[in-house]
């Protein structure tokens, strides 16, 4: 299937589809952590490192079958995000924010003086195993599987959490372990993530998980819509296909990225999709097609009367 | 149900994103591939490693205009340098060294630090194209595969030569070595400089760490201020090593510094002034008109012409001499084809470029002599030693 | 470490603990009135180093002229940057000026990058390089400028909030944004006026800085401007003594560190530091203790 792309698709298209699918992943994780429980956190790139460099390791040193040390990955960062979560008992808003911010630098600075990591010069000679194929069925799973949690009684309790903590304890839901398990579980999301990034890219340095990159993470989530599973999915292509497609502008390539940034949140406060229940919108453009063809009684804008 | 249907939309969206993408980079119309010869430029113009990306990529230009104003290459086919700008982010290197590589590019010169090289030499060596890398000086780079190469002066041949020298020609016994520990090229020439001192008897009597983008050194040179020691070694680049002097003469010590070629540019003296003044830096590349070679001298002038008059950099002049040895090996094998002109690059032996005499040895790693120890003289490089294989 | 050694170093840290103090006000005063974490304030700090920079060496003025035109500069961009960003934002969720502030800063650097290259320049030498020896101290003549003037700013800036009218009206809005305005405030202004004393102050850190440390540059803003924003969060967001004291606090911590040997984790002190102030007293030093309502 791979071989297949490969010859009928331009290799840099892969290349950054495969790039697009990974971040899918990671950012879903932070969707589900700051967009469905409410928790701060702007330290996302961390986790997407610790699993980046689990993975590596394990694939490297242990020699494990490559999705083994994915799913290795995935569980050495959702370890990671159960002790971020605890300080959430404490911490509310923009200090849990800057908390994670803080743990993620710690992170940083840590893998940039470890002996394993190979510190400052990287970590190098990781195989190429993440396929667009793999890294494509992979987010699509990520995406069934955030709706499924976001539908469960699980999911519900988070939402709960995220507009009003009081109200929810005061009904019976303990905060604290909802709130570490959503740290895990999207520190899960992100691990994998990371785990089929350094198979990407074959090349790990830890100044690739900085804030920079957490914010990045975050700005996708946020400008596709808060708490919406395809704002997420919009608000990553675009974010990540961006850089890419204002190339033709040279050397004002990073400003304009910066520029539409701020109109996009001026023009979208809530982003992109924000507020937008896809579903009804579906159906009614479906509905008014159907009318074109056989003519109903509607009001003319295609809402039944 | 609807569950399902909010899936299937995604996968649509995923797929209009593909569609995006394709349309995103689709409109270029390439040129027709047998009148240019292309070579692709790896590197930042934005970012935290911009800097070193836009001297490379300035020498590389200078480059092309020489082989295109003596008429072109292969009889008469123009050079052309396709540019790309990675940001200093890992995942934008990769993404455009693969875009280069499909817009036909015959060769990649970048990027000029490690890092960046070792994301970008495994998918150059997959497609088969040539990666010259003008600068990283990190292990494991010409290892990635036979279509991989670097044309700087590697610091395990030039810092056991320079320990040996502080020692039986200065009489050195004691140093400070200071590192910078989230820069690659600093972390790998310290551990050289450790054992290289070591082998000629040179005590390293204190060890203090700084980082890249640093701004205040107070604190690391207080706590060496009140030691009895004869010189710092200090293995990051310019912008730190000025800084660093700087803050070294505000303590009221006299100490030179040492260091490899990160330290070969002007930023050095711009930021350091007078403290830098006496401090040296090893390299393969000699700004100093007494000593340069007529194609180095031909080169700082057109640089500086170009340039209102500031001098180049190692950076750029690696970047000239790159570009420059893969169009002699493109001529020599008589054919813009990667697999063909990598082995005439391979038996490269005594060649005279602006940063140096270079060969390539059995192992594909560059050997570049002599080595020149500079001092920094009235703001300008000027050779201090000349040390020969 | 002898005590000479310690007190010189005690003296590096708060000299750079100053500086950040004073980038520190910024995020603070902002963050007390319209609860919004700035990102692009290390980047107005940058644009004045690079303001002060250009006046001292194209047009040749004196240094405190150009500190004075620095500091005008950056009031009009940071007023430009709130009505343009933030203003239209105001009543949208928390995290949408966030994000928008991010692309600003993203905006900024690399606006500065374009028009000065990426290369550090280095700042003239204005003040002479004299060491004065106080006991077991050496002391420059610049840290003394340093610590003079953000002591200076410091104290002229409790003064404003504490004693005049917009002061007063500043400590309303942040009180409650709604009555404030209920009762004649005008918190446009109010808010504009907040960010153009953040903006001057940290144009006077960014003279200041590129005096003390000789190199201004694009990027500079970046991790300063992430340090600052701890120390503001150390001593209590909100809190005007509090980002001094957080500032210093981070500065001296940061410099100890580096004196113990550790060097190489010198960027993780500060936030290690932040961590831990936050799970002993989660708003920080000074913070005020956040009320909820049930």
């Amino acid at each position: 299937m791979e071989e297949l792309l490969r010859q009928y698709m331009n290799l840099y298209y892969i290349q950054v589809l495969t790039l697009i699918c990974i971040m899918m992943i990671a950012a879903l994780g932070l969707h589900l952590i700051t967009g469905v429980t409410g928790q701060l956190s702007f330290g996302h790139a961390a986790f997407v490192g610790i699993g980046a460099y689990a993975a590596a390791l394990s694939n490297i040193h242990w020699g494990l079958p490559f999705l083994i040390c994915v799913l290795l990955g995935g569980l050495a960062a959702a370890l990671a995000g159960v002790l971020v979560g605890f300080p959430s008992m404490r911490l509310t808003g923009d200090y849990l924010g800057i908390a994670t911010l803080g743990f993620a630098e710690i992170v940083r600075v840590i893998l940039m003086n470890m002996d394993i990591t190979g510190g400052a010069r990287g970590l190098a000679g990781i195989p190429r195993e993440t396929t667009l194929v793999l890294a494509f069925v992979l987010a699509a799973v990520a995406i069934w599987t955030m709706y499924r949690i976001q539908d469960s009684r699980f999911g519900r309790a988070l939402v709960a959490i995220r507009e009003d903590d009081i109200a929810a304890e005061c009904n019976g839901i303990n905060g604290l372990w909802y709130k570490v398990s959503a740290f895990a579980i999207g520190s899960f999301f992100a691990g994998v993530a990371g785990g089929l990034y350094a198979h990407f890219l074959q090349y790990l340095n830890p100044s690739g998980f900085g804030f920079a990159k957490s914010f990045e993470i975050l700005t996708f989530v946020v400008l596709g819509g808060l708490g919406s599973i395809p704002g997420t999915v919009l608000g990553t292509t675009i974010l990540t296909l961006l850089p890419e497609v204002l190339r033709f502008s040279a050397e004002y390539r990073m400003m304009m990225y910066g520029l539409l940034m701020v109109i996009m949140m001026i023009f979208r406060p809530r982003g992109l999709l924000g507020g937008v229940d896809l579903l009804p919108l579906l159906k009614r453009m479906l509905y008014s097609l159907r009318k074109k063809q056989t003519p109903l009684n509607g009001d003319g804008n295609g809402r039944s009367v | 149900m609807r569950r399902s249907k909010l899936l299937s939309m995604m996968i649509l969206v995923l797929f209009v994103a593909a569609i995006f993408a394709g349309c995103g980079g689709g409109n270029q119309t390439p040129a027709p591939a047998d009148e240019t010869v292309k070579i692709g430029f790896l590197g930042a113009k934005t970012g935290g490693h911009a800097s070193y990306g836009i001297e490379t990529l300035k020498g590389m230009k200078m480059a092309a205009d020489d082989v295109n104003a003596a008429g072109g290459i292969l009889g008469g086919k123009k050079l052309v340098i396709v540019e790309e700008d990675h940001g200093s982010k890992d995942d934008q290197a990769a993404s455009v060294t693969q875009k280069m590589i499909t817009q036909g590019t015959v060769a990649i010169v970048g990027d000029p630090t490690t890092g960046f090289t070792k994301i970008a030499g495994p998918i150059a060596q997959g497609a088969g194209v040539v990666l010259m890398s003008a600068g990283a000086v990190g292990e494991g780079v010409v290892e990635i595969g036979d279509f991989i190469y670097r044309d700087t002066l590697l610091d395990k041949v030039g810092a056991p030569l320079v320990a040996k020298y502080l020692a039986s020609e200065l009489g050195w016994k004691k140093v400070v070595l200071v590192t910078s520990t989230n820069n690659d090229y600093s972390v790998g020439l310290s551990k050289l400089f450790r054992d290289g001192l070591a082998a000629n008897n040179i005590e390293i009597i204190a060890e203090q760490t700084i980082q890249d983008s640093d701004q205040n050194f107070s604190a690391q040179v207080t706590s060496f201020s009140n030691k009895d020691f004869d010189g710092i070694v200090f293995t990051g680049y310019y912008t730190e090593g000025g800084l660093l002097m700087k803050e070294v003469r505000k303590q009221g010590l006299d100490h030179v510094m040492v260091g490899g070629d990160g330290l070969l540019a002007p930023v050095l003296w711009e930021l350091g002034e007078d403290a830098v003044e006496g401090s040296m830096v090893y390299t393969g590349f000699a700004a100093d008109p007494a000593n340069a070679s007529p194609k180095t001298l031909a080169f700082i002038d057109a640089y500086k012409a170009k340039n209102g008059g500031t001098l180049p950099d190692m950076f750029s002049a690696q970047g000239y001499d790159a570009v420059m040895l893969l169009v002699d090996a493109i001529e020599a094998a008589g054919s813009a084809a990667p697999a063909e002109f990598k082995e005439t690059l391979k038996v490269t032996s005594n060649w005279e470029g602006v940063t140096g005499t270079i060969s390539f040895g059995p192992d594909r790693e560059p050997i570049k002599s002599p080595v020149y120890l500079l001092e920094v003289k009235d703001s300008e490089f000027s050779v201090k030693a000349t040390i020969d294989l | 470490m002898t005590t000479d050694i310690v007190l010189q170093q005690l003296l590096n840290g708060l000299t750079l603990g100053s500086t950040y103090a004073l980038i520190a006000l910024g995020y603070t005063m902002v963050y007390g009135i319209i609860q919004l974490i700035n990102f692009a304030h290390g980047d107005v700090y940058m644009i004045g180093a690079f303001v002060g920079l250009t006046m001292v060496v194209v047009f040749g003025i004196n240094i405190w002229a150009a500190l004075f035109v620095a500091m005008i500069a950056c009031v009009l961009v940071a007023m430009t940057i709130e009505r343009v960003a933030y203003r239209p934002l105001r009543r949208s969720t928390r995290l949408a000026p966030l994000i928008s502030s991010i692309g600003v800063s993203i905006f900024l650097q690399t606006l500065m990058t374009s028009m000065k290259g990426p290369q550090p320049v280095g700042f003239p030498q204005v003040v002479s390089n004299t060491i004065y020896t106080i006991g077991p101290v050496k002391i420059a003549l610049v840290q003394i400028i340093i610590l003079l003037v953000a002591a200076a700013l410091m104290i002229a800036l409790q003064l404003i909030v504490k004693r005049s009218k917009i002061g007063k009206a500043m400590r309303a809005t942040s009180e409650d944004y709604d009555t404030a305005s209920l009762m004649g405030v005008n918190v446009n202004r109010v808010i504009s006026f907040t960010f153009a004393i953040g903006a001057a102050l940290a144009a006077a850190g960014g003279v200041l800085i590129g005096m003390y440390f000789n190199s201004v540059f694009p990027l500079m803003g970046v991790m300063a401007g992430l340090k600052a924003f701890c120390a503001a969060v150390v001593g209590g967001i909100g809190s005007i003594p509090g980002a001094v004291i957080g500032g210093l606090f981070i500065g001296v911590a940061e410099v100890f560190g580096v004196a113990m040997g550790l060097g190489s984790y010198k960027d993780a002190i500060a936030f290690a530091l932040l961590i831990l102030v936050l799970l002993i007293k989660p708003t920080g030093i000074l913070g005020q203790p956040i009320q909820r309502k049930v």
